[in-house]
């Protein structure tokens, strides 16, 4: 009985579905997080009667046909990249981006990664890096006696050293966007990766021509919605219920047959 | 005497059938742009011996089919997601893609950007403006659909709004008449396709599916009670049978 194996695609989608939700109400507080989204689309039909078939010598044309689906798949879990609500912390060294780009982050390994998720610090040598002790890029050193970190909207550092009066401009910190920017590939820690689908990384400096601006001591929450999340996890979870239930009225259905002509 | 096992044979395999539509219903309650397929039966007429010698003819026996699937056409409900390439159609419209080289039409909304800037589907198919392909620029932001599906963004450090394209929408005089691809795709088949003036693009939602799960279960608890009444049916009558020739067989000693 095709019902069956309907409806198990229908379970297997709807688990998929669950999977995806918690792992957004997971990363509800993630720094910089952007939610996913599972998508489906129905499998391919039998057609039984072809619709605008000739269904007698008179030339009578179908105007319906007998289709019957085979279920559902799973197309991809397409990633939501809309603005988070930025939170104040205070910290010099905490920027949030508002807008289109990514920090662009310096890998041990000679590669780029990019990240939403501006909790930096600096390191013994006073470059400013990430969480996980990557540097941002284009590389800031700050002079271990430099005080009055300010970053402006550009990205633009500057610090005040003992004995001079005014501001020294360190650098600038970049910002990178991509055309794609749902076609990154996350690889953990808040980070993602450049792919065939993203496009080229573009750099550019922040405020400016599009690219986002920074905010100086603020962070960029998640831009998951918890009630939305909670809504989608009911729909999802009464889905699975629906399938399982098609399942067994097809199992009944099947038994009755079986059960036929003891 | 046989007839009547037949019958409810030919009644069972059509609501085995009715199952499936509604399991692949059940199954996409979540698919975005999803319309629901609804079985049709009609009666199918056997036809009878010719015998004219007997007083009264011969009845007919009516067997059941079914002729068709129709597709509730209906709007499904929008879901916001503020995600600006989402797009829903308000309206019969459906947007045009380019799938594997011929023109396909869908309701499913979820749209993206490929690596040079195109719209696309989440399958990776063009969607069709217009004038062909809408293609974004990298230093685009801001972008806009009007409800007439005219495409503007931003440009750069631009303050005046560019035309990127508009999403073609084409209505059917008759969309049963289109075939269902899977992959939330139609082809037009024979049906005649328009330029639609009155469908809208809602920006930043998705259709979702336009499957009525309450109607759906109460359907699938009648198919399967039809079913198993049948199969009572022809248990009963399969009983009379044997019980028949058991007492007509049964000749006194």
């Amino acid at each position: 009985m095709q019902a069956l194996h309907t409806a198990a695609t229908g379970m297997a989608a709807q688990e998929l579905n669950v999977q995806v939700i918690s792992n957004n109400i997971a990363n509800l507080r993630t720094t910089g997080f952007k939610k996913q989204t599972a998508a489906f689309q129905d499998l391919i039909y039998e057609h039984v009667r072809r619709v605008g078939a000739q269904a007698s010598d008179q030339g009578t044309i179908l105007p319906v046909g007998v289709d019957i689906g085979g279920g559902v798949k799973t197309v991809g879990t397409p990633r939501s990249m809309t603005q988070g609500t930025l939170s104040q912390t205070g910290n010099d060294l905490d920027l949030a981006m508002s807008g289109e780009g990514f920090f662009k982050i310096l890998m041990p390994d000679g590669t780029y990664q990019y990240t939403r998720d501006g909790t930096f610090q600096m390191d013994n040598q006073g470059r400013v890096v990430t969480a996980q002790g990557n540097p941002v890029q284009p590389t800031i050193t700050i002079p271990n006696n430099a005080s009055g970190i300010t970053v402006n909207e550009q990205g633009q550092v500057t610090v005040t050293l003992p004995g001079s009066s005014s501001n020294t401009v360190l650098g600038q910190i970049g910002v990178t966007r991509f055309i794609n920017k749902a076609g990154l590939q996350p690889v953990g820690s808040n980070q993602f990766t450049e792919t065939t689908s993203s496009g080229a990384p573009q750099d550019g400096t922040a405020n400016s021509e599009g690219y986002g601006k920074i905010t100086q001591g603020s962070l960029e929450q998640a831009n998951v919605d918890v009630v939305s999340e909670m809504s989608d996890l009911i729909a999802a979870q009464r889905a699975y219920e629906m399938n399982a239930k098609v399942i067994s009225a097809a199992d009944q259905m099947m038994q009755s047959t079986t059960a036929l002509f003891r | 005497m046989q007839n009547a096992l037949l019958i409810g044979l030919s009644r069972q395999m059509t609501l085995e059938r009715q199952m499936d539509v509604i399991a692949n219903n059940v199954a996409n309650v979540n698919t975005n742009g999803f319309k629901a397929d609804h079985s049709l039966f009609e009666e199918y007429l056997n036809s009878n011996a010719h015998e004219d010698n007997f007083v009264g003819s011969d009845r007919r026996v009516s067997y059941v089919q079914d002729r068709g699937t129709y597709r509730d056409v209906g709007q499904g409900p929008m879901e916001a997601t503020n995600n600006p390439l989402d797009m829903a159609i308000n309206g019969n419209a459906f947007f045009a893609v380019q799938a594997n080289g011929a023109e396909r039409y869908t309701r499913d909304g979820k749209f993206a950007l490929s690596s040079t800037g195109q719209l696309m589907t989440s399958d990776g198919n063009l969607v069709l403006g217009t004038g062909g392909p809408i293609v974004f620029q990298p230093t685009d932001h801001d972008i806009n659909v009007a409800p007439d599906g005219t495409v503007t963004v931003l440009e750069g450090t631009a303050k005046t709004d560019s035309i990127r394209g508009k999403i073609r929408m084409v209505t059917f005089d008759d969309p049963a008449k289109l075939t269902k691809l899977g992959a939330n795709l139609y082809s037009a088949g024979s049906a005649n396709q328009q330029t639609d003036s009155k469908s809208t693009v809602q920006q930043g939602y998705v259709e979702k599916s336009n499957v009525n799960s309450v109607g759906e279960m109460s359907r699938m608890v009648e198919v399967m009670r039809s079913y198993t009444a049948i199969a009572n049916l022809l248990q009963q009558q399969s009983d009379l049978h044997k019980s028949a020739i058991e007492k007509l067989a049964d000749v006194p000693a």
